[in-house]
C-alpha cells in the first residue's frame, strides 16, 4: 500500500478520535467563544486518552478491541459527562481588578481583544498565523518521510504497540525485557496500539501522522489559552509562533517517542492547574484532573510533575487549594495504580540511588552546559530577558515555577545514572528538556498580558474592571 | 524603548534565531525522499530509511524472513548476527508480537531451541537436515517441534 493510500485510515481515525473528543470536551471545556480554540486542542487529548483507556479496557473483559469496543466506550464517556454538573463561568468582581476571562465572561459575543500597541495590526497577524501554519507544515514533512525510526520507538514504545495491537493483549515477557523499560507507562504504546486497533494494521510510517496532530493540538491550547488569558494576538502569536517552529522537540528524531505527547500534557496541566488556582471557570479543575492522568500515562516525569502541581496548588492556592491539589495528585496516582498489573516490578534500569553525590550534580551541570552551542546561549539569554520583562502575573510565575521543577529535576536525576551524568545528559537532557517549551513559553507569554494595549510599563497584569458585575453562568 | 517593545524585540530576536538554527538544508531532500518513496510498500520505505542503515541486507533478512514465517510459529531464534544494540532491537521490534532470542550460536551450553519456534539464519552457515527456507540472505526452518 502507498503512503497515501496508508494515510487516509489513520487521518480518518484522528479525525474521529478528535470528533469524539470534541463531543465530549463539553466537561471539561466551558462551551464559551473564549475558550473555542483551546476546546479544539483538549479535544485532541480528551480522544487520545479515550483511545489509550479503550484498549485495556476491552481486553480487560475479554472483547478485541476495534470500531464496536471503542464506540461503546465513546458512549459510556459521553453519558458519563453528561452526569457532571454544567461548567459555569465566575461573576466578575464587582468594581475590582478581574483576569480578562472574568471581565469578558458576561458578553460572550464581545470579540478577543485585539489591542492597540505594536504588532497588531492584520498583516502582522496574518504574517504570524502564517509562520505557526509553516512550522507545522515543516514538522509534518520531518515526521512522514520514512517510518518512525528512533530508536527509542524501535525498542520501547513501538516494540509495546505492535505487541500489544499483534499479541491482542500485554504478553508477560514484556515486563521481563529490560531495554523495553518495563518501568515505563503504558500511554503512548496503548495510544498506538489503539489507532492500529482501528485502522486494522500496524503502520508505522502512517501512524507517524499522530505527532503533527499532536503538534497541532499543543499549538491551539498555547494560542487559545494566552489569548483567553488575556494576551494579544501579537504576543500569543509570537509565542505560539516560536513553538511550531522549535526544532529539538518537532523533530524526525523525536517523532514515534514520549516527549512530543508529554509536551502536550505539561502544557496541558499547566494551564489547568493556573486555572484552577484563580478559578477561571468550572471545568478548570477537571481539565487539571484529565492532564494529570495522562501526563501520568505518558512518561514516569508525568508523576513528578504531578506533585510538583499538588505542592504549588498548597503553597499558592487560596480557596481552591485542596481542590486544586488533588485534582493535580490524585489521578496521576490512580494511572500509576492502574498500571500496577502490568508494569515490571524491576526497579529503574540506568538509575540507582547509591550512586548520587553532590559531585555528580556539578557533573551533571557541566554535561549540560557542554551540550549548548552558540545560539542556544543565545536563546538561554533570550528566554531570561522575557522573564526579567514580563509582569508579575500569578498564572505565569506558577507555570514558569513548573517548568523550572521539572528542568531541575531533568538536571538532577543524571546525578543517579548508573553510567554516569555525562552519559544520561548526553543521551537525554536535550530532548526531555525540549519538551517544556510549550509549558514554557505558555508563563513567558502570559506574563505580557496587556503589553500591546498601550506603552504602559508592563508590570500591569490586567486591565480595571471595565464595567458592572454581569451574571455569567455558562450551562455546558 | 519601553519594556514592551524592548520585550518584543527579545521575542523576534527568539523566533528568527529558532527558525535560523532549523537545519533547512535538510528540506529538499526529504521532499525528494518522500516523493521517491510514497508511491512503495511500507517494507521498502523502512528499508530506504534511517532505521535500517546500519545494515539495510539485515533488514531484507527480517522482512523476508517475517514474510515466509509459520503462522504457527511462538517465538525466533535468530542465529549468525553480531549481538549488537541496533541489530537486537531492530529483529524484537520487527518480528512483534513474537519474542526473539539471539545468542544461540555463541553461548556454550546454551539451552535448545523452545518448541514451537523457528529459528532464522542470518548468512551463509551450516543448516540442519529436514526443510529449510532458503532466503535471500539466510535461511528460515522450524517450528521446532
Amino acid at each position: 500500500m502507498t503512503l497515501v493510500l496508508s494515510l487516509l485510515p489513520v487521518a480518518g481515525a484522528l479525525l474521529v478520535v478528535s470528533g469524539v473528543g470534541f463531543v465530549t470536551s463539553g466537561a471539561f471545556v466551558p462551551r464559551d467563544r473564549a475558550f473555542f480554540l483551546e476546546r479544539l486542542g483538549w479535544s485532541d487529548a480528551i480522544g487520545c486518552a479515550a483511545v489509550m483507556a479503550f484498549v485495556p479496557a476491552a481486553l480487560g473483559i475479554g472483547v478485541r478491541p476495534g470500531w464496536i469496543a471503542f464506540l461503546v466506550f465513546v458512549a459510556l464517556l459521553v453519558a458519563a459527562a453528561r452526569l457532571l454538573a454544567p461548567l459555569t463561568l465566575p461573576s466578575p468582581p464587582a468594581g475590582g481588578r478581574g483576569n480578562d476571562l472574568e471581565r469578558r465572561a458576561g458578553d460572550n459575543d464581545r470579540p478577543l481583544p485585539t489591542g492597540e500597541g505594536w504588532g497588531e495590526g492584520r498583516s502582522f497577524r496574518v504574517l504570524l498565523y502564517s509562520v505557526i501554519s509553516l512550522g507545522v507544515a515543516v514538522y509534518t514533512l520531518r515526521a512522514l518521510t520514512e517510518p518512525m525510526w528512533a530508536n527509542d520507538f524501535i525498542a520501547i514504545w513501538g516494540l509495546k504497540g505492535k505487541t500489544i495491537f499483534g499479541a491482542v493483549g500485554y504478553p508477560g515477557r514484556l515486563r521481563a525485557l529490560e531495554f523495553a523499560h518495563p518501568e515505563y507507562p503504558l500511554g503512548l504504546p496503548l495510544l498506538y496500539a489503539g489507532l492500529s486497533f482501528l485502522t486494522g494494521r500496524w503502520d508505522d510510517h502512517a501512524m507517524a501522522l499522530l505527532f503533527p496532530f499532536l503538534q497541532a493540538a499543543t499549538l491551539l491550547v498555547l494560542f487559545g489559552w494566552l489569548r483567553r488569558r488575556g494576551a494579544s494576538s501579537a504576543v500569543a502569536g509570537l509565542a505560539t509562533a516560536i513553538v511550531a517552529w522549535f526544532e529539538p522537540l518537532y523533530s524526525a528524531f523525536l517523532t514515534g517517542m514520549a516527549e512530543v505527547p508529554l509536551a502536550f500534557g505539561m502544557l496541558l496541566f499547566g494551564t489547568a492547574l493556573a486555572d484552577t488556582l484563580d478559578e477561571t471557570d468550572g471545568g478548570a479543575v477537571r481539565r487539571l484532573a484529565l492532564a494529570s492522568a495522562l501526563i501520568a500515562a505518558t512518561k514516569n516525569e508525568g508523576l513528578f510533575l504531578a506533585v510538583v502541581g499538588f505542592a504549588i496548588a498548597l503553597v499558592f492556592g487560596k480557596a481552591a487549594r485542596w481542590n486544586a491539589a488533588a485534582s493535580a495528585l490524585l489521578p496521576a496516582l490512580g494511572v500509576r495504580a492502574l498500571h500496577l498489573p502490568w508494569r515490571s516490578r524491576l526497579p529503574l534500569a540506568d538509575l540507582e540511588v547509591g550512586s548520587f553525590s553532590p559531585d555528580r550534580v556539578w557533573d551533571s551541570l557541566a554535561a549540560a552546559g557542554g551540550l549548548l552551542g552558540p545560539a542556544a546561549w543565545a536563546g538561554l539569554a533570550l528566554v531570561v530577558v522575557l522573564i526579567a520583562a514580563g509582569a508579575r502575573v500569578p498564572a505565569g510565575n506558577r507555570v514558569l515555577l513548573l517548568a523550572a521543577a521539572a528542568l531541575a529535576a531533568y538536571l538532577v536525576i543524571p546525578a543517579f545514572a548508573v553510567r554516569g551524568p555525562a552519559w544520561l545528559v548526553e543521551t537525554t537532557l536535550r530532548r526531555t528538556a525540549a519538551a517544556l517549551a510549550p509549558l514554557l513559553a505558555a508563563g513567558l507569554a502570559v506574563r505580557f498580558i496587556g503589553a500591546s494595549s498601550g506603552s504602559g510599563t508592563g508590570r500591569r497584569a490586567s486591565a480595571p474592571n471595565p464595567g458592572p458585575p454581569t451574571p455569567s453562568t455558562r450551562a455546558s | 524603548m519601553t519594556r514592551q517593545r524592548f520585550a518584543a524585540l527579545a521575542a523576534g530576536l527568539l523566533l528568527v534565531l529558532v527558525v535560523a538554527s532549523q537545519p533547512l538544508a535538510e528540506l529538499p531532500r526529504r521532499i525528494r525522499t518522500l516523493v521517491a518513496f510514497a508511491p512503495k510498500e511500507l517494507a521498502v520505505r523502512r528499508l530506504g530509511g534511517s532505521g535500517t542503515a546500519f545494515d539495510r541486507r539485515f533488514f531484507s533478512f527480517l522482512e523476508n524472513a517475517r514474510r515466509r514465517m509459520p503462522s504457527s510459529a511462538k517465538g525466533v531464534v535468530i542465529l549468525g548476527v553480531p549481538w549488537s544494540v541496533p541489530v537486537i532491537y531492530l529483529a524484537s521490534y520487527h518480528f512483534a508480537p513474537l519474542p526473539v532470542s539471539f545468542g544461540y550460536d555463541r553461548v556454550p551450553g546454551a539451552l535448545p531451541v523452545p518448541s514451537g519456534w523457528v529459528v532464522a539464519r542470518y548468512g551463509e552457515m551450516p543448516t540442519p537436515a529436514g526443510p529449510v527456507i532458503t532466503l535471500p540472505e539466510g535461511a528460515l526452518w522450524g517450528p521446532v517441534p
